[in-house]
This record gives structure tokens, C-alpha cells and sequence, in this order.
């Protein structure tokens, strides 16, 4: 173990009052890695990025980032992560050059070399506007670039991006992703939070958490296996009154999990010879056909699941 | 604490500032508009109150009597032509005060039984009637010098009264230095309550501390421009009373500038208090108005007397700044005090900014510390 950890959680509890957002959660990124973190609203992601960043002390247990914890205080961890956080991203009324004057005054970086990392980052982004260009004129997508290139101002050796891509179109979340990549590809540890299950296969690994606690933890592929063991089905009703069949069929003993996807049905059976006895007789209220699981399965299955 | 960061905080602030139409609007345009609404809107002095007249005796006398009111410039007279008329004027609001002189006057004058008239005068205003009643005094002096042949004597124990420092008791010159108090409570605390809470409501708090930035920086990096704003609205209402109104300036301009600064920190300190407390604009908008412009009007002396306040107030308004700004205010401009008359509201705005702005720090220092 001589490869220094990106981070590192043991054992981390916050507790506000009597409220544990986060309960004993235990984990470690490895440098370079992109690492995905999962959860409903109010699993306690967001706090646990708090910690990592700096902005909260654990109430128990130990964290350290970049191989630095908190015994010197919380400075020394601001200095090594960036972080783009989900509700503001941009002063609207600043341009884009005075946001980054202030970010570099702030991190209090050399006029130099802030101004040349300036320049390397808004060619990595591929920004081509004015600079004194109103951060609120800026379309969507392109706000959430300049955000993150503003994250990496002071060359951070981790970065947290907290739901990076909400509310932003397909088209600009595919590029957001091909930067997150291209970043990781250069070194940088990559922490990222996000609802889109599609964003969430790029992800080296995966860590669920629920209500606070870490419920899952693996690579995409690993999870899909570890949570659907047996072959998964989808089942099309083929009438109205095979849609009132549903609730029957949760409680039928051959099927261990149904779950609703728009008009479709997903199911994982039991057992392989009890699904066999069980399929002719649903072949004619049900088209079914089987398929992957998608990450989508698996979130739902483990993180909405354990709610019912 | 490093300079550069608190420097960097301000620089935009004053970004947000320029850029926001609301906040410029209110640092500049408040200061003019209320010094000129205050200074030529409020006025205690009356001049031409509108008097109804009904002289039922028709003889040199009464009508010298009469002629000693409209002279004196403070009554206008209005015949009436009779008693039921005037008195009618009175309640339907054409006049303010009616004098009835009822036939015989001048019979009884000459005879030396007394001669009497009635004046009438609205009481549902109660300032109003207080300042007719106090100019009757001097008109009844003149009318008796002039009806009487020989002078009436003297009485033997005579009351001068002198007006110090505002001789001729111009409202205006007590009204314009109490302004400052108002304009810059509400410029100041509500200025500051909004900056901190936008920060918060809009989320950029939580960027803001994921840099190594200290509570301190962030605190003197927000109030300072507010600051400059706030002697830069002093200055203008300063302007406004010795060109505009000509408001004497007796005492020193360094105590004046001490006071002013001191009350600033104090209104700044109760700003960011609020902010730091409520954390939402809309709310600490709404409690800057009331917390800013209540005791500034109401429990600061600016309008209703101290002294004359029950003792629960006159204890309550020793906690509030405005009362000890108004206080050293009005003693620089008109008494011509300087720093050491002043010492005792300089130490109470000293106490009092150094409670709020250090309540407020620890506030917000234990709020964002991990």
C-alpha cells in the first residue's frame, strides 16, 4: 500500500442533533478514478462531499483527502480538492473573467500562473466567447463548463462536482462527461454525484448510499451482477386487463422483484425452474423478452426498494 | 486574516453593486429625496393659520384687537357673520381657530370692567393647537399696548423667554440633522441584510467557503464598501442641509465625522446580524425596514422627546443607536459641540456597534467553521 489514496472515509458519522445524516460510511477513491456516488434525495451525499471538501467536520470517524485529514484544521484540504456544487455555480451579474478574478483572489494564486491556467482551461473547455461575456447570457451547458473550469483554477488533485449536469440538455451533458473524462484521463480524481443512471455507467465505480447509511459499492458491471444474479425479463401487457394482473403478480412466489418502467414491467424471478412453470401462463396476458439490467434496475432495486 | 481576500470580497461586492439598478437607486437617490420630502414636507412652524372672524361689536377697538392678530403673520383672518358661522367654519375644516368679539367690547373696555373675546380653537390637532395657542401670548401683549392709553403696567414678575442656539425655533434646522439617522438606518441595515442572505439563499456561501477564505475576510470584505456608501449617503444629506435648508454647523466637523462613523458600524453590525440570523432576502429585507426605521423615527428623539417617554422607553432607547446619534447630531450642528461634549453618545455608539457587529461575527464564524 505505498499508492497514496485520492480519499479515504473511515467509520464517518455526521450527526446534526439528534439526525445522523451520515452513518458510519467507509470507503476509499483511488487517484485517477472516476467514482460515482448514488443516492435519493437526502442519503446524505451531499454531506459527505461537505466533509471531503472541507466545509464540515465529521462528528465521528476519520477522513482524509490527498493523504491530509483534519488534524491542522480544514485549509489544508480546501487547498487540494475544487468543487462545483449543485445549487450556484457562477456569479450572474460578474463576467466570466471577473468570476475567475475572484475565484484566483480568493485561492489567492499568483496573477501569473492564474492567469495562464486561465487560458489552459478555457481551451480545454473549448470556450471561444468574449471574456467579458455576462455569466448569465451564457446558454445552460456552457455555464456549467465555465463552472467546472473555475473548480480547477488552483490545479485541485480531486474534484467534487455535486449533480454537475442538472437541469442542462443531452447534447451538453455528453460533452460535460467527455471533459470529466478527459480529466481523469490526466490524473485528476473525479468525485461525482448525479440522477442520470446513463452518466452514472461512465463511472469507474459506484458507491449507493440510503438514508445515510452505504448500502452498495462496486463497479456498474459488478453491481448489475451482484443485485440481479438471475436473468432479468421485461414483461409488455399485451391488454388492460393484464395491467390489473400487477399487483397479483408481485405476490406470486415465482418472482422476486416487479418494477414498473412507463408502460413495461421489469422482473426478476426467483428461481430459474419456478419462472420456467410460471411462463406459459404469463405468455398470454404478457410479450416478454429478456434483458440486461441497466443501472437504473439496480438503483431502484437497492435504493428505492429498501424504502417499501 | 489576509487583506488581499477581504479585498477581493469587496471588489465584488461593488461589482454587484454597480450592476444592480435597486441597490444604487436606494444608496443615492434616498438621501436627496428624503432630506428634501423631510425638509420642506414637515413643518412645525405655522404660518397663516386660517382664523374665522366674528366681530359683533364693530368699533375702533375691536377692530385694532382683530388687526393685532392679522398682523402678526402667524393668523390669517376670515369674516364670518355671526357666531354659528364661525364656529361652522371651524367644523367643516376652513378654519383652525375662530375669534368671536362679542357687542360691548369697547363699552366695557372704556369702563374698565375688562373687555373679553372668545377664541375658539380646533383641538383634534394637537401640534397644531399647541403653536396657535403659544403665539396668542404675543399677540395679546401688543393688542393691550396698543388699546390701552396708558400702558398697562408691567406685571411684576416677568417671564423673557430666549431661545438658545435656534432662535427663532426653525424646525427646519432640528428636523435635517435627525434625518441622517433615518436615511442611513435603513440604507445601511437593509443593504447589509441583503447582501449576506443573498449569499446564502443563492448558494455561492457554500462556494465561498470551499476556498480557504475566513469568516473575518468575508465579513470586512462585505462591509466595507457599505461602508463607503454609507458616509457617501452622510455627506449628501450633510450637503443637502447647509446648502439647501442653510442648517447652522456650529460644532467640529471631526466630532461630527467620529459620531457618524461609530453610528454606521452600529447600523452595519445590526445588518449583518440580521442576515446572519434570518438567511433569506425577503425576510431580512422585512426586518431591516422594521428594525431600521421604527426606533430611528419613533425611539430616537428625531420626532417625540425622550424625556418625555415613560421609563421603560427612556431604558429602551438607551440600547438603540439611533437615539444617541440624533443627541450627538443635534448638539454638533446647533450647541457647536465637539468631541467632548459628546462623549457620552460617543461611548454608547461605541458600545453598542462593538455588541452588534461582534455578536454578529461569532454568529457567523461558528455557522461556517467546521
Amino acid at each position: 500500500m505505498s499508492e497514496i489514496l485520492a480519499v479515504e472515509a473511515r467509520h464517518l458519522t455526521v450527526r446534526f442533533g439528534d439526525f445522523a445524516a451520515v452513518k458510519d460510511v467507509s470507503f476509499t477513491v483511488r487517484p485517477g478514478e472516476i467514482f460515482g456516488f448514488l443516492g435519493a434525495n437526502g442519503a446524505g451525499k451531499t454531506t459527505t462531499i461537505r466533509v471531503l471538501c472541507g466545509l464540515l467536520a465529521p462528528t465521528e470517524g476519520v477522513v482524509r483527502v490527498g493523504g491530509i485529514g483534519f488534524e491542522n484544521g480544514a485549509e489544508p484540504i480546501k487547498r487540494k480538492v475544487g468543487y462545483m456544487s449543485q445549487k450556484f455555480t457562477l456569479y450572474d451579474d460578474l463576467t466570466v473573467e471577473e468570476n475567475f478574478d475572484f475565484t484566483s483572489s480568493l485561492r489567492k494564486l499568483d496573477p501569473a500562473i492564474a492567469a495562464r491556467r486561465r487560458q489552459e482551461l478555457l481551451d480545454f473547455i473549448s470556450f471561444s466567447r468574449p471574456l467579458d461575456t455576462f455569466v448569465r447570457d451564457l446558454p445552460g451547458g456552457l455555464r456549467q463548463q465555465v463552472s467546472l473550469a473555475a473548480a480547477l483554477l488552483h490545479d485541485p488533485e480531486i474534484v467534487f462536482l455535486d449533480e454537475p449536469t442538472a437541469g442542462v440538455s443531452p447534447a451538453a451533458r455528453a460533452l460535460f462527461w467527455a471533459l470529466i473524462r478527459k480529466l481523469a484521463a490526466s490524473g485528476k480524481t473525479i468525485f461525482v454525484t448525479t440522477h442520470y443512471m446513463d452518466e452514472a455507467e461512465y463511472c469507474g465505480r459506484i458507491a449507493l448510499m440510503r438514508s445515510g447509511e452505504l448500502i452498495a459499492l462496486d463497479s456498474p458491471e459488478g453491481l448489475k451482477r451482484s443485485t440481479f444474479p438471475a436473468p432479468l425479463y421485461e414483461l409488455s401487457p399485451r391488454s388492460e386487463g393484464a395491467r390489473i394482473r400487477i399487483p397479483e403478480l408481485k405476490r406470486d412466489p415465482a418472482i422476486a422483484s416487479l418494477e414498473a418502467y412507463g408502460i413495461r414491467f421489469h422482473v426478476a424471478p426467483r428461481s430459474e425452474p419456478e419462472w420456467e412453470r410460471a411462463l406459459p401462463e404469463l405468455r398470454g396476458d404478457f410479450e416478454i423478452r429478456r434483458i440486461q439490467p441497466s443501472l437504473e434496475d439496480v438503483f431502484i432495486r437497492l435504493v428505492e426498494g429498501g424504502n417499501r | 486574516m489576509k487583506l488581499s481576500r477581504a479585498l477581493a470580497i469587496s471588489r465584488k461586492e461593488v461589482r454587484h453593486i454597480l450592476r444592480d439598478p435597486f441597490t444604487l437607486l436606494l444608496a443615492l437617490v434616498l438621501p436627496v429625496l428624503t432630506t428634501i420630502i423631510f425638509g420642506y414636507a414637515i413643518e412645525f412652524n405655522m404660518r397663516n393659520i386660517p382664523t374665522a372672524v366674528h366681530d359683533g361689536d364693530r368699533t375702533l377697538s375691536s377692530r385694532t384687537l382683530l388687526e393685532s392678530f392679522g398682523s402678526s403673520r402667524y393668523y390669517l383672518l376670515e369674516p364670518a357673520t355671526g357666531t354659528p358661522e364661525a364656529v361652522q367654519a371651524l367644523s367643516a375644516d376652513r378654519a383652525r381657530a375662530a375669534i368671536i368679539i362679542e357687542p360691548g367690547f369697547e363699552a366695557r373696555l372704556r369702563s374698565g370692567r375688562g373687555a373679553k373675546a372668545q377664541l375658539i380653537i380646533d383641538g383634534s390637532d394637537n401640534s397644531a393647537a399647541g403653536a396657535i395657542l403659544g403665539y396668542l401670548a404675543g399677540v395679546q401683549s401688543i393688542a393691550a399696548a396698543r388699546l390701552l392709553d396708558p400702558a398697562p403696567p408691567p406685571s411684576a414678575i416677568a417671564l423673557e423667554p430666549r431661545f438658545l442656539f435656534n432662535p427663532e425655533l426653525n424646525s427646519r434646522w432640528f428636523i435635517v440633522p435627525g434625518l441622517t439617522v433615518v436615511v442611513i438606518a435603513i440604507l445601511s441595515i437593509l443593504l447589509t441584510s441583503l447582501t449576506v442572505a443573498r449569499e446564502w439563499e443563492n448558494g455561492s456561501m457554500e462556494l465561498l467557503l470551499s476556498t480557504p477564505v475566513e469568516p473575518v475576510e468575508i465579513i470586512v470584505g462585505k462591509l466595507l464598501p457599505y461602508t463607503v456608501m454609507g458616509l457617501a449617503g452622510m455627506f449628501l444629506i450633510y450637503l443637502g442641509a447647509r446648502v439647501v435648508f442653510s442648517v447652522p454647523f456650529a460644532g467640529s466637523h471631526l466630532a461630527y465625522l467620529l459620531a457618524s462613523a461609530l453610528f454606521l458600524a452600529a447600523c452595519l453590525g445590526q445588518g449583518l446580524l440580521i442576515s446572519v440570523l434570518l438567511r433569506k432576502q425577503q425576510l431580512s429585507m422585512q426586518f431591516a425596514m422594521l428594525s431600521g426605521l421604527l426606533p430611528s423615527i419613533l425611539l430616537s428623539g428625531f420626532i417625540f422627546p425622550i424625556e418625555h417617554m415613560p421609563l421603560f422607553f427612556r431604558i429602551l432607547t438607551s440600547i438603540l443607536p439611533p437615539r444617541w446619534f440624533i443627541l450627538a447630531s443635534r448638539q454638533i450642528h446647533l450647541q457647536g459641540a465637539g468631541i467632548a461634549d459628546i462623549a457620552q453618545p460617543l461611548l454608547m455608539l461605541s458600545l453598542i456597534a462593538a455588541a452588534l457587529v461582534g455578536l454578529a461575527s461569532r454568529k457567523f464564524k461558528r455557522d461556517l467553521e467546521p
